[in-house]
């Protein structure tokens, strides 16, 4: 069996990796747009082959695919997704794990996703309102601010997905600092404004949302379009630095285990959201008419309105998140690739681990993710048997292969070390022992998160989640999960949700 | 003693956050720590330092400066109790401006061991390749007591606690383009920003554009000011992830467990000895009053610098309550005794008013030391408590009786070990270490 996967990334190295593990012993050939070292391993160890090209690209994918004659391509990232990389693959009779680019929309289009769930009215959701350019934006804000006041605190987006950056999250809950925050939001429309010309294929540029807080988490499942399974809940960490602090990046490490949630999220918690994701996986398909085949996930947060609720949708696995899941995963990977695209989910028995909890910490180079350019082109040196002895795994991503056997930073996250435990505090203190064998040997600095996986971390997670979920438990208590209705001076009460409601389905019909 | 706030932003649209207005309403809420002298700092769009400075309050001086208030994206500040106490600002050979709250060994003279400070950190800046390693190393060489913030003509934030770690200070951040610091936490809150733990004892952290970057804290378990707990920092700050207003609950209960008295009532004195009281009263069962009210705004009286204004400060904010008190025999609970002569105009009013006895708690032990590390805790000669012994004073300020606690008892109120806590004021001859 020949199996060719895209994408090059510490996400695919870790698919890579779990697929040669499979008793089918498939031969693992791959496409990515750098020489990931440890694709170009696993490729080599296995009959097959790294090819360079570009992923997005359906020609260079399929002209590769039937020049090894492969049985069956699994899509990593998501860009290739919205460029119809697997509607490619399958018109050419080619199987493909991986969202259609239709199906795919609900990551790519983050208002278009809100729509879809208040169309819908499904659990889990948060106001939004889209606008096609920064006047548009402040104006209808200053103007009903005062009436719905959930825009005071809001989380500005580009409504596009433009490389997972570009948010911002506004409170303004201090009268004394609203004139402040009211400046910023507006200068901040229009820089994003300036941004998202680049992209002709959405309408609406600038998405506003509901600031909600609380933990996050990702729900990360298989389906086949007929049946939705999930997997072990994972936690990534979206700050460049410890305690949450410090510029948003693509993920700097990830948690999960011991068991399916985790040590903070209940087991209730884990089914709300799985539904909440099977229900967006069932409305998307009845309206595009298409069949998903492939990995969707959510990444939720507990919020006090909703409980479990979206905050974005991934069309794909996470990147760090997939290498949780991975590792956690018992059954043979090809066996639930088959399944899938012989639609026979229901029938496979999905199994994990339920004694090891997984830590996944993401080690940058000096720069990334605000100065990219200065990050890239650094010589890197790994130990990797001081890596392993320490029990620790390593997965490259943004790195390069050179020709003369030299790995070069590609300016990304360089690399993913992970280790497995009973519980996270000593996998975490485990990658942390090994770190030093990673090195760049220009003097360039790398730099990681020592948090993720500490008990302090998590401590402060337990909290936020108990906080939260004593709020929105009451709630749920008093029938009024999902409200959000308010009283307005001389209006009454005001409820934006209905009024939402209202706007989305037409009039009549909320 | 100074409080500090740092503020600090990242990524893109950041010139357009005005940190001015974050370190304004940071400094009033620190302002318990003193506002004879404001100052701040801030990078703009020319990218230059541009600092200014002038006479308190923190309301007053952003009111007058309306329109000369260095706008910025980045920025620091500090509120303090002395007078022309301003950032340092070092021109060469690195340019940087700095705030400290503490003192530094390197002389005599607070002002100067900071300016000196800030001089040496310049130097360093300018001569080491990495700024983090040249900070650790600077607050492990020079000695005292301190906390810092700083800024550079690079626009970087450098911010550290000395290992001693006697002085407070506190992370925080919002979303993912702000972060900024604190001495206490509640500036934290009244900003808007999370908190995110303390700077730890010998902890240096500093803020790029690009990134934030920590060395790793020393071992040392910290010598943290006790003072903090029982006045200087605000009830609703946590110092060292303890909450102020639980300890000070605790001093409460300590005292009325050790030091009862046979009385009708408790009476705290504001704002600091209210939840003392209240303590005092959950412990003893005897019914909590309120005693007095404050006339015009809350003055911190003992951070004044002069003693009439220490006096006025006082007389303003006790104005009995005659029904607390009259005809009954009144526990009086305060926080501390500096010299002695507010308690007594303190007691005179409540006996006018018709208290008839009125025994004295205070929640902390007898001041009889001069602070090594900038609290203005007066000389020797100046504390009463140096002078007298508890029956003395009590017949000076006409008390029926009045009683301190003891270290031991403190440390117990506060619930961290004895070795973790500075407590050089209340020692005779408490040298610094």
């Amino acid at each position: 069996m020949r199996v060719m996967g895209v994408g090059g990334g510490a996400r695919e190295n870790a698919l890579a990796w779990k697929i040669g593990l499979s008793d089918h012993k498939p031969e693992i050939f791959w496409i990515a747009e750098n020489r990931n070292p440890g694709l170009h391993k696993i490729c080599k160890d296995n009959q097959g082959e790294l090819r360079i090209g570009r992923t997005t690209d359906p020609k260079t994918i399929v002209r590769s695919a039937r020049g090894w004659g492969i049985d069956l391509v699994i899509v990593g990232p998501e860009e290739p997704c919205f460029q119809g990389i697997p509607d490619a693959l399958e018109k050419e009779g080619i199987h493909c794990i991986g969202a259609s680019q239709e199906l795919s929309v609900i990551e790519r289009s983050k208002a278009d996703l809100r729509r879809l769930q208040w169309e819908n009215n499904l659990a889990g959701k948060l106001l939004f309102r889209t606008f096609k350019n920064a006047r548009e934006a402040s104006d209808y804000i200053r103007k009903n601010i005062d009436t719905q006041r959930w825009l005071q605190n809001i989380v500005i987006k580009p409504a596009r997905q433009s490389g997972g950056k570009g948010v911002k999250l506004i409170e303004d809950r201090q009268a004394y600092l609203h004139d402040e925050k009211a400046r910023f939001k507006e200068a901040y429309f229009d820089s994003l404004q300036a941004r998202m010309a680049a992209y002709s294929d959405i309408e609406d540029k600038i998405l506003v949302e509901e600031k909600a807080w609380g933990p996050e988490y990702s729900l990360q499942c298989f389906t086949d379009g007929k049946t939705v399974l999930g997997t072990p809940l994972v936690q990534d960490n979206k700050s460049a630095h410890e305690l949450d602090s410090g510029p948003e990046t693509g993920g700097m490490g990830s948690i999960s285990g011991p068991d399916m949630t985790l040590p903070f999220i209940t087991r209730e918690e884990y089914d709300k959201s799985l539904k909440i994701i099977e229900g967006i996986v069932e409305a998307i398909q009845r309206k595009t008419g298409n069949s998903y085949r492939g990995m969707v996930g959510g990444q939720m947060m507990l919020t006090e309105n909703e409980g479990p609720t979206v905050i974005e949708m991934y069309s794909r696995l996470g990147d760090p998140e997939a290498l949780n899941m991975l590792a956690m995963l018992r059954t043979d990977i090809i066996d639930v690739f088959q399944a899938i695209v012989e639609r026979r989910l229901s029938k496979l028995k999905l199994e994990f681990t339920n004694e090891d909890a997984v830590v996944v910490k993401v080690v940058a180079p000096n720069g990334y993710p605000e100065k990219r350019d200065s990050a890239k082109g650094h010589p890197v040196q790994v130990f990797e048997t001081n890596i392993k002895r320490n029990g620790c795994y390593l997965f490259w991503g943004s790195a390069d292969l050179q020709e003369d056997s030299q790995v070069m930073t590609a300016g990304s996250r360089l690399l993913a070390l992970m280790a497995m435990d009973h519980t996270l505090p000593p996998a975490s203190a485990r990658i942390e022992k090994t770190m030093s064998s990673v090195q760049l040997t220009d003097g360039w600095g790398l730099y990681h998160r020592s948090d993720i996986g500490s008990e302090q971390l998590l401590a402060k997670r337990q909290d936020a989640a108990e906080r939260v979920r004593r709020l929105y438990k009451y709630r749920e208590e008093r029938g009024t999960l999902g409200s959000r209705i308010g009283w307005v001076p001389k209006l009454g009460t005001v409820d934006p949700s209905q009024l939402l409601l209202q706007e989305v389905r037409g009039p009549g019909k909320a | 003693m100074p409080g500090l706030i740092g503020f600090y932003t990242f990524g893109e649209g950041r010139e357009n956050w005005d940190a001015s207005h974050f370190i304004r309403y940071g400094l009033s809420a620190l302002q318990g720590r003193g506002q004879e002298s404001i100052s701040l700092s801030t990078i703009g769009p020319g990218r230059t330092l541009h600092t200014l400075g002038g006479k308190g309050g923190v309301e007053e001086f952003f009111q007058k400066n309306r329109t000369s208030i260095p706008k910025g994206f980045i920025g620091i500040g500090q509120t303090s109790s002395y007078a022309d106490d301003y950032l340092v600002h070092v021109k060469a050979p690195y340019e940087l401006v700095l705030a400290l709250d503490g003192k530094t060994d390197l002389h005599e003279d607070r002002g100067e061991a900071t300016k000196l400070f800030a001089r040496q950190l310049s130097q360093l800046l300018h001569s080491e390749k990495e700024p983090l390693k040249a900070t650790s190393m600077l607050i492990n060489k020079i000695g005292g007591g301190y906390s810092f913030v700083a800024l550079t003509h690079k626009q970087e934030f450098i911010t550290g606690r000395n290992p001693l770690g006697v002085k407070p200070l506190d992370t925080g951040s919002v979303g993912f383009d702000i972060a900024a610091v604190a001495s206490e936490t509640c500036a934290l809150d009244v900003m808007g920003i999370d908190h995110t733990g303390p700077v730890e004892t010998g902890e240096v952290i500093i803020f790029t554009p690009e990134d934030i970057r920590g060395n790793t804290p020393t071992t040392d378990v910290g010598n943290f000011c006790s003072y903090e707990y029982v006045y200087l920092a605000r009830l609703d700050s946590q110092v060292n992830t303890l909450p102020v207003a639980k300890v000070r609950n605790s001093i409460g209960r300590e005292l009325a467990k050790t030091h009862p008295a046979k009385a009708d009532v408790v009476i705290g004195v504001p704002e600091t000895a209210l939840p003392m009281a209240n303590g005092y009263s959950q412990e003893s069962g005897l019914p909590l009053e309120l005693g007095f009210v404050r006339t015009g705004e809350n003055i911190r009286a003992a951070l004044k610098p002069t003693q009439k204004e220490r006096l006025v400060g006082v007389q303003l904010k006790l104005n009995p309550v005659k029904s607390a008190v009259e005809d009954r025999d009144v526990v009086l609970v305060d926080d501390s005794v500096v010299r002695g002569n507010t308690l007594q105009n303190t007691v005179v009013n409540l006996k006018r008013k018709g208290a008839k006895r009125v025994h004295i708690r205070i929640g902390s032990p007898a001041l009889v030391s001069s602070c090594p590390y900038g609290v203005e805790i007066p000389p020797k000669d100046e504390l009463v408590s140096g002078s007298l012994d508890e029956e003395k004073l009590a017949n000076s300020v006409g008390a029926d009786s009045i009683s301190f606690m003891t270290v031991e008892e403190l440390q117990r109120a506060i619930g961290l070990p004895r070795e973790n806590l500075c407590m050089r004021c209340f020692e005779k001859g408490g040298a610094t270490r």
